[in-house]
């Protein structure tokens, strides 16, 4: 997995690219706490792109879900857009759709 | 090895319900309008082909019991929830063509639905039968005494006629228990959990249930891989959605099919048995779990080794 952010406007938005899965969840998860931490020192929404994402296992999701948590507790706004096919089917059996707002294409 | 699902529900027996027998009835009439049958094996077949199985049977709703039929010829049953009832009457005709009396349980841990069984075990009422009963908690045996006292039960625990039992099994401390090769992990669960691994002649089966795998705690996820390496089957507590078990149901004690998926996966385990269904769902929505579990399996395999995910369901036997 590759990660780069980039500021548009008031949002972060991070751009995980490839699988994330037991390989490399740890890294993603750092990769979210840091942006957090970006976002609320700078006053930004967060937005992960989701549309370089092949697939995600469930210690991906569960990172996700963890950094959404640290989200709101530091005042950060955070969402999720542009998911692919398998990536909208996975936050769909996982029942992340109800936990996140999730952006049919990145905010413009 | 053969393995027999007692009882597959978590938390609560439950029961079909006449309105959801009849509009079962009503779909499967439906779909046979204007075909006739010329026997019962005819209409068995269309039955099978309408590949329905929420629709033209059901999971049942008998709370855990499984039986894994392997070993010196002792019975070897993981918990004693509701399912124990059925599986004791089976007992029961097994011992009258000359099985051995001899009950080797093995408790996951000592809440009400996987216990609620043992009161109405018929064997534990026969002076000749001897049942073992092996847990990982100290307190086992308080917690089947407490389910006799007067206030819960009419039949006191003293009034069994079996010889009963109780070994404690420790983590990282394998026995031979009737011929088979037994270990045990502790989980995340209320008072704890323990899962079991059975071994015999390079087969193993592990039951784990009530089992949460909590987020905080992913990196030390590897030691239930470890537990479950390359097992033939492995009986996992999918209770939840991933999203429940990070929300409103966290620190229930459960854990989500996609979980179970990656562990197997992991550990290349050849077959996930989804278990400990929750007692609202209907057979519909286990129906769906198990889809979409075999949908996630199928995106995230990877060049990963593929895992065969199968949804337990009460009556299931299976040959590992």
């Amino acid at each position: 997995m590759d990660w780069k952010t980039e500021t548009r406007g008031d949002r972060l938005v991070g751009q995980p690219k490839g699988r994330v899965d037991e390989s490399n969840w740890l890294a993603f998860s750092q990769a979210l706490v840091a942006s957090i931490a970006t976002a609320q020192a700078e006053a930004l929404t967060f937005v992960v792109d989701l549309s370089g994402v092949d697939y995600m296992s469930s210690r991906g999701l569960r990172a996700l879900s963890t950094a959404l948590a640290a989200a709101k507790e530091s005042g950060v706004d955070m969402s999720l857009a542009a998911p692919g096919s398998a990536m909208r089917q996975i936050l769909a059996i996982s029942r992340y759709d109800k936990l996140f707002t999730v952006h049919d294409t990145l905010p413009g | 090895m053969l393995v027999r699902f007692w009882g597959t529900r978590g938390s609560l027996p439950v029961a079909t319900r006449a309105d959801q027998v009849r509009a079962k009835l009503v779909a499967v009439l439906t779909a046979a309008s204007g075909l006739s049958f010329a026997d019962a094996g005819a209409a068995d077949a269309f039955l099978d082909g309408l590949d329905d199985f929420a629709l033209t049977g059901g999971y049942g709703g008998a709370t855990s019991c499984v039986e894994i039929e392997a070993g010196d010829g002792a019975f070897t049953v993981c918990d004693m929830g509701s399912g124990l009832r059925e599986f004791g009457l089976s007992a029961l005709g097994r011992v009258a063509a000359g099985h051995p009396k001899r009950f080797h349980m093995f408790l996951s841990h000592l809440h009400w639905d996987h216990i609620m069984g043992f009161p109405f075990f018929a064997p534990a009422f026969d002076p000749a039968a001897t049942i073992v009963i092996h847990a990982g908690h100290a307190d086992a045996e308080r917690a089947l005494r407490r389910q006799q006292e007067e206030i819960s039960f009419p039949v006191a625990f003293d009034w069994l006629r079996a010889k009963i039992e109780f070994v404690h099994m420790t983590p990282g401390e394998p026995r031979q228990v009737g011929g088979l090769t037994v270990s045990l992990i502790e989980q995340f669960h209320s008072h704890s959990s323990y899962g079991w691994r059975f071994e015999q002649d390079g087969k193993a089966v592990v039951y784990s249930t009530d089992s949460e795998h909590k987020s905080e705690a992913m990196a030390a996820e590897d030691r239930f891989s470890d537990f479950f390496g390359n097992a033939d089957l492995v009986i996992c507590d999918t209770m939840y959605s991933l999203g429940d078990t990070v929300s409103l149901k966290q620190d229930w004690g459960h854990s989500s099919s996609l979980v179970a998926v990656d562990l197997c996966r992991m550990a290349a385990a050849k077959r996930l048995m989804l278990f400990h269904h929750e007692p609202t769902y209907s057979d519909a929505q286990i129906q769906g779990m198990h889809r979409d579990a075999i949908a996630y399996e199928d995106l995230t395999r990877g060049d990963g080794q593929a895992v065969e995910v199968l949804c337990a369901y009460d009556g299931l036997e299976l040959t590992v």
